[in-house]
């Protein structure tokens, strides 16, 4: 009897707590939109310049003596095309528009993709990029989240590498689980940040880099497509984790998951 | 072989769409808020982890108060009204009884989803929430209708 009068108070505190929360919630969401809104329109309107820029970069003549200028503009519009595509994301991730869509890809040539847009840094610091894929069939997952997820991480290794340093990629498949890792060299392993490296603006301790933005997206996306990723430092290397399931999200009930409940029929279901 | 006109989504999502497709998830202690127009056959489902979004970072549709209106507007966008909207909503059991705290969480859960469903006027036509079992729901545009099933009593805490 006492249990029950103790779960009433309960009941009734948590329905006041949570019609005030409510009220509180709306005037935040109002500011929240507000400035959703703007993200989308500052990246959509950055896109649209940037695309004509890195259309018309490869038409223009190179004289001779100026092919080190070329590459500078090169590097650095291809670095600001992806700020702007970061920003992007993060607008669609903001806006609730990031569905999941699969195509049957080849992940080495994602990768590949990947590793020629960050050409410029791994010339640049004369980076050692070791790829070690295990992955020989093509798998079906969302070709665009994976890229994005994969440039966000080699582009933040090689940002922190240090000169002639290592990035190591190593692909491959256990039990339908996609792992792949990022492995980079570092000289000043920043072990204060672990708790706060996916957390998108937060408050950088080493401004020189990005937006702070990539990493909460490699989170975000790898969440949606149902996997995670993970940071570890060890002997002043720093490793990112990436695991994505491949059967769970796309192959709806007949995949063979871990978890069979996941996947049997309704033949037996209630209808609602 | 990926089976074409469904649909898994996860904590965090929301998939609009209209007929033959079928919408499904897994839920513990989330609740998934599906919406259905008769008129249009236009359905949409959302998943979400927590009821309210703290203020912290950016505003995520892991949280109740984010994801249900964000749900209703994409309805409304595909051409839905509140008027012709029904609700149908699952979830929010008790998983895990070892802290108090996460106990709370399915209830408030389901509290926010009927709250919301009630500021915009859209009525809740059938509803399987709380209890201790985690569920997978299918959602079919078709008719609107959902297909339930428990599952047997564990951790489904994360979803």
């Amino acid at each position: 009897m006492q249990n029950l009068y103790k779960i009433e108070i309960l009941e009734n505190e948590v329905e006041f707590l949570s019609k005030k929360i409510l009220e509180l919630n709306k005037k935040l969401i109002d500011s929240q939109r507000a400035k959703t809104l703007f993200l989308s329109l500052v990246a959509n309107k950055l896109n649209d310049p940037m695309t004509a820029v890195l259309g018309m970069l490869p038409h223009l003549k190179i004289q001779d003596g100026n092919e080190n200028i070329f590459s500078t503009i090169c590097q650095e519009a291809s670095d600001l095309d992806f700020k702007i595509q970061n920003l992007i994301t993060v607008a669609e991730i903001e806006s609730g528009n990031i569905d999941n869509s699969h195509a049957l890809i080849d992940i080495k040539e994602i990768i590949d993709e990947a590793v020629k847009s960050l050409k410029y840094i791994i010339k640049e610091k004369s980076i050692k990029l070791n790829i070690k894929n295990s992955v020989e069939k093509k798998i079906v997952t969302d070709p665009k989240k994976i890229y994005i997820i994969i440039k966000n991480l080699l582009s933040n290794a090689c940002m922190h590498c240090p000169q002639n340093g290592i990035v190591d990629i190593i692909l491959s498949i256990d039990d339908s689980i996609l792992t792949l890792l990022i492995k980079n060299e570092s000289s000043e392993p920043r072990l204060k940040e672990i708790p706060k490296i996916f957390t998108r603006f937060s408050e950088k301790i080493d401004s020189r880099h990005g937006l702070g933005i990539g990493l909460s997206i490699v989170r975000e996306l790898c969440e949606s497509l149902g996997g995670s990723v993970e940071y570890d430092i060890d002997n002043n290397f720093v490793t990112f984790k990436v695991k994505l399931p491949l059967d769970e999200a796309m192959q709806d009930f007949q995949a063979c998951g871990s978890n069979e409940f996941l996947f049997d029929s309704f033949d037996d279901a209630i209808e609602l | 072989m990926i089976k074409t006109g469904s649909n898994f989504i996860h904590v965090g999502q929301i998939h609009v769409d209209t007929k033959p497709i079928l919408i499904s998830t897994v839920l513990g202690s989330c609740i998934a808020v599906c919406l259905y127009d008769k008129r249009l056959c236009i359905g949409g489902m959302n998943h979400y982890l927590l009821p309210f979004w703290n203020g912290n970072g950016l505003q995520s549709l892991k949280f109740g108060n984010i994801s249900i209106p964000k749900l209703i507007e994409s309805m409304i966008d595909k051409g839905a009204t509140c008027n012709t909207l029904e609700a149908k909503i699952f979830g929010g059991a008790s998983i895990n009884f070892s802290s108090c705290q996460t106990m709370m969480v399915g209830e408030k859960n389901i509290l926010v989803a009927r709250e919301i469903l009630n500021d915009y006027k859209i009525k809740i036509v059938a509803e399987d929430v709380g209890g201790n079992n985690g569920r997978k729901i299918q959602f079919n545009l078709e008719q609107g209708k959902v297909l339930l099933k428990y599952t047997a009593k564990s951790n489904f805490g994360d979803m």
